[in-house]
């Protein structure tokens, strides 16, 4: 019977990887994720936001923070797009300028978080012995530990939280997140042939870890990179609505914050909670989006729509 | 590994036993494959059919057919399954319940995950005693013991989870367990694949021994066409979707006709006289999803050459058809009708 | 049993590093947390508590003593459930705030959970079983969609819709204003009456999470051959369902039970804000905004060793559910 296996044996199809178009001065991994409906559903929401940044100062006026007294507590109008707040500030100012910032230190926290991850994961998977032992002991204790109390001692504990030490904080308490996945991605592949090769060659083991494992793990390292982003985004606000975040600038979370302490919304006013936790979502919702574009695109089985059947007769 | 002679039921006597089985003209389709197109089969009570060819080509969808048990995308898009003389297409969900295991009863391909790992061996007799018939659970679990016993395990074993078993007991297991309702039929598909040589051995004579002694039908299925030499009556050749071969075991082995079967039956060593060259079938099996026009082996047939235009065209344009070259032996080859 | 001894080793080295860094944290802190502390409290009060400058020093460092002292006189203390006074909630101890907001919290975080867990499995499990049907068209886009949005942003809209504008649930606090607290039939219906909306809430955040995941597992699942098995011998549709795929693909969820945990636990400080609900969040918010380290430093430890036991009695579960672990 052994004979006859290897006319028998199962066919197997290469994964089918769209070939990128060729567009202008475009590079190749953004017109990918352009063309998966999910991704480019969550590259225009991001792009709307990050537009709205950058165009920040010109759309608002100058003192987000400014009383009014004249004109505290109104619902939106086309004086004050987003209403006013208790002391009469502009709503749609400080949710714009609040942007901004938000962005930033969660993009920040994010790079710090996600390189944080990256190096560790790696390094614990390709030195395997106590380095792994230790690192992923690390990763499970900080699972272990609930993220948000830990944040809100911490920050019980800054008299200043200014935002670079939020960007720390955040980076370094948010790392446990991804590292166990990036280290079971390493994992794999430390036993390919490539790696070996260049073991037997006789690189240096930086220079597997940075120029052989690394980039072959870039779009699970992009994934990571995203929900970290997202997450310091919702953890950021949250402190902020608690009022235990950067207090020195505007941002969408202290908006929250003054409209909690208010009690604005037992009194009926919608519009002071509304427009940032709508900004937050959106940011939010378009990071998911293009999430599980990534995800589809480094994974083409999770891909539903429009994938050929292939033929699965024999089972 | 050895063939040892076939079991030789007489032609006639095949003949005249009722027809259990009947499949006519069956077409299931994944979405726009169609990975059965038009074949026709029949069971008779107490008999052994094989059915052979490589992964893909059809088989398992017509045992799931059969079983009705197919998921979707998976569908019927023609034909009908006679069970005796009754179509099971377009029957209540509820009568085809009953159906299952009553009727028809089938071995999955591999034992190691045809038993549900977090329940007992035990329970899972109960379970199905009781979706067919009212049997207090006591009851049910003794006669779980009595069917263990019939294949050679030790009856405590019902309170066993499968990850306690061994590859070969799940595997008498299941075989336990389909025998459980007296079915007329048994499905065994792939039963011995995944099991080592001695086990497969041992498998296959209980599996022979059982038939004998309780007289249920087989259809046995498998890519390796020596294993139905031993234990099969009849043997159906699939390739593609299509049966191109149907004849007694005997007959197929020492008188294949279609140039497919000859490639199988010349891809193992003969039992006797010198090993010539295995000669086996170049090329692999055709997409389904765009089957080649004429007859579906023609790209990979030896005997499929443009020199003989006449017969080329007919290859490569019109699909053959299963006709009588013998008594009960059927071919779908144009070269095969054309030397008639 | 090698499991078994394996998992409680784990646990009790996490709970030895959740102590530690309990320890660690304040010292690590600019300025002098202890010293702040002490601010808080008059002359008198602090004369009429003797020892608790010690205690402090203890537990936030900043003494004379050396970190070794400090830490042998800190898990000393634990160990008598003495983390010193909240300054917040002067003369009450920490422990005695944690006693009386902590019952609060392990309600509705428990129901809530339990809920989400019950309900997002039982709909991914039947999203996967019939793909493309109303539950898997409509209600997993749902759920999911939901789980996309903040807690307290939920919370907010939830209190300003369904409590305010339509008057359907109460919207602050955890019971009527003029009860007691106590085992009385008035104040348990009120209870629960008060924690229905936060219940909602904090599940509309979590339940996303198990659906997607139910259903991803029970997708691979479904073509499993033990299922057709099942469908093949004739077995019910709705068992071959539960007690087949279904009760084989909550496993892997299941594991993923204690991080699930840790994030509501996370949800429930803020819904318990914006509910001014009388628990351990709202608790931990106040106390760190209001400088109150020791009682923030005893909340940690609180909610670190609710989230340790989480993860304790799921790996329980998961023994008593898969003979397969029983056995290794």
């Amino acid at each position: 019977m052994s004979q006859l296996q290897p006319l028998l044996e199962p066919e197997v199809t290469p994964l089918s990887v769209p070939a990128p178009r060729k567009h202008h001065r475009i590079p190749g991994w953004l017109s990918l994720l352009f063309e998966n409906p999910k991704s480019r559903f969550g590259l225009v929401l991001i792009g709307f936001m990050i537009l709205v940044a950058v165009i920040a100062p010109w759309i608002s006026v100058n003192n987000p923070t400014d009383f009014n007294i004249l004109a505290t507590r109104q619902a939106p109008s086309w004086n004050h797009l987003f209403g006013t707040t208790d002391q009469g500030s502009d709503i749609f100012s400080q949710v714009v300028l609040g942007t901004r910032r938000s962005l930033i230190l969660g993009a920040s926290a994010a790079l710090l978080a996600t390189t944080l991850a990256a190096t560790l994961g790696i390094l614990a998977a390709y030195s395997g012995g106590i380095i792994d032992e230790i690192v992923n002991f690390l990763t499970n204790v900080f699972l272990v530990i609930p993220t948000i109390p830990l944040l809100i001692v911490i920050s019980g504990y800054l008299n200043a939280r200014g935002m670079t030490t939020m960007i720390l904080v955040l980076g370094l308490t948010l790392w446990a997140f991804e590292a166990r996945i990036l280290r079971g991605q390493a994992l794999s592949l430390k036993s390919r042939d490539f790696v070996h090769a260049s073991k037997v060659a006789g690189e240096s083991t930086r220079r597997i870890v940075f120029g052989e494992i690394m980039p072959n793990m870039i779009s699970r390292i992009a994934a990571a990179f995203v929900l970290v982003f997202y997450i310091a985004l919702l953890v950021d606000a949250g402190l902020e609505f608690l009022g235990l975040g950067d207090t020195t600038h505007v941002s969408w979370g202290m908006v929250l914050y003054w409209a909690q302490t208010n009690s604005t919304v037992l009194q009926g006013e919608w519009w002071p909670f509304l427009f940032p936790g709508l900004a937050l979502v959106t940011t939010v919702v378009g990071l998911v989006f293009l999430l599980a574009g990534i995800d589809e695109l480094s994974n083409p089985r999770l891909r539903t729509m429009k994938t050929k059947k292939r033929k699965k007769a024999s089972r | 590994m050895t063939v040892v002679e076939p079991t030789v039921i007489p032609g006639a006597q095949t003949e005249a036993r009722e027809t259990l089985v009947e499949v006519r003209d069956l077409r299931v389709a994944y979405g726009d494959v169609v990975a059965v197109d038009g074949v026709n089969l029949s069971i008779a009570a107490g008999e052994i059919l094989g059915l052979a060819g490589e992964s893909g080509c059809g088989k398992t969808t017509i045992a799931n057919t059969v079983m009705q048990v197919l998921r979707p995308p998976a569908e019927i898009v023609g034909g009908s399954i006679l069970f005796r003389g009754d179509d099971l297409v377009g029957r209540k969900p509820e009568e085809l319940r009953k159906y299952r295991w009553r009727n028809v009863s089938m071995v999955f391909q591999s034992a190691m995950n045809a038993l549900n790992p977090v329940m007992r061996v035990g329970d899972q007799f109960v379970d199905m005693m009781r979706a067919h018939e009212h049997i207090s659970k006591d009851d049910a679990l003794a006669r779980a013991g009595e069917l263990l016993d019939l294949v050679g395990i030790d009856r405590r074993r019902t309170r066993a989870y499968a990850h306690e078993l061994s590859g070969g007991m799940r595997q008498r297991v299941i075989i336990a367990m389909a025998l459980a309702l007296n079915p007329e039929l048994v499905i065994m598909d792939e039963p011995t694949t995944a099991l080592d040589v001695v086990v497969q051995r041992e498998i296959l004579q209980q599996i022979k021994d059982l038939q004998e002694q309780l007289g249920f039908a087989v259809l046995f299925i498998t890519h390796d066409l020596s294993l139905l030499f031993e234990v099969a009556h009849r043997i159906a050749i699939m390739y593609a979707g299509e049966v191109v071969e149907e004849a007694p075991a005997a007959e197929l082995r020492n008188a294949p006709r279609h140039p497919y079967t000859s490639g199988l039956v010349s891809s193992f060593p003969p039992l006797r006289g010198p090993i010539e060259r295995m000669t086996g079938i170049p090329g692999s099996p055709p997409d389904l999803a765009s089957p080649p026009a004429g007859c579906r082996f023609h790209p990979r047939c030896p005997n499929c050459v443009p020199e003989e235009s006449e017969l080329h065209r007919l290859q490569t344009t019109v699909r053959p058809v299963l006709r009588n070259v013998g008594p009960s032996h059927r071919v779908a080859c144009h070269l095969v009708e054309q030397q008639r | 049993m090698r499991w078994f001894a394996r998992r409680c080793l784990f646990y009790v080295f996490a709970i030895w590093v959740a102590l530690t860094l309990n320890f660690l944290l304040p010292r690590l802190m600019p300025g002098d947390p202890a010293g702040g502390v002490l601010a808080r409290l008059s002359p008198s009060q602090i004369q009429a508590n003797p020892g608790i400058i010690q205690t402090y020093r203890a537990l936030l460092g900043g003494g004379n003593k050396s970190v070794w002292q400090d830490y042998i006189a800190y898990l000393h203390r634990l160990t008598h459930f003495n983390l010193g006074i909240s300054t917040s909630n002067y003369p009450a101890p920490v422990s005695e705030v944690i006693g009386r907001t902590l019952p609060y919290s392990i309600a509705l975080v428990g129901v809530a959970v339990l809920l989400a867990f019950i309900i997002g499995t039982g709909i991914g499990m039947i999203a996967a079983w019939k793909r493309g049907g109303t539950v898997d068209t409509v209600f997993v886009p749902a759920l999911m969609g939901l789980g996309a949005f903040p807690a307290f942003f939920t919370a907010l809209l939830c209190v300003y819709f369904f409590g305010l504008k339509l008057g359907w649930f109460p919207i602050q606090h955890a019971y009527a204003s003029g009860l007691v607290p106590g085992f009385n039939w008035a104040f348990v219906a009120s209870a629960l009456r008060h924690g229905e909306l936060p219940v909602l809430v904090i599940m509309a955040a979590f339940t996303g999470g198990w659906v997607l995941n139910m259903r991803t597992v029970m997708i691979n699942t479904i073509s499993e051959d033990y299922v057709a098995m099942a469908q093949a011998k004739g077995l019910k549709d709705r068992r071959v369902m539960t007690r087949y795929a279904g009760r084989n693909a909550i496993l892997p969820p299941l594991n993923g039970f204690a991080a699930q945990f840790a994030g509501a636990v996370g949800g429930l400080v803020f819904v318990e804000y914006v509910f001014s609900y009388p628990g351990a969040g709202l608790t931990l918010q106040q106390a760190a905004l209001g400088n109150d380290y020791p009682l923030t430093q005893g909340l940690l430890l609180v909610f670190a060793f609710a989230v340790i036991v989480a993860n304790f009695a799921m790996d329980m579960l998961n023994f008593l559910l898969d003979p397969r672990v029983r056995a290794s």
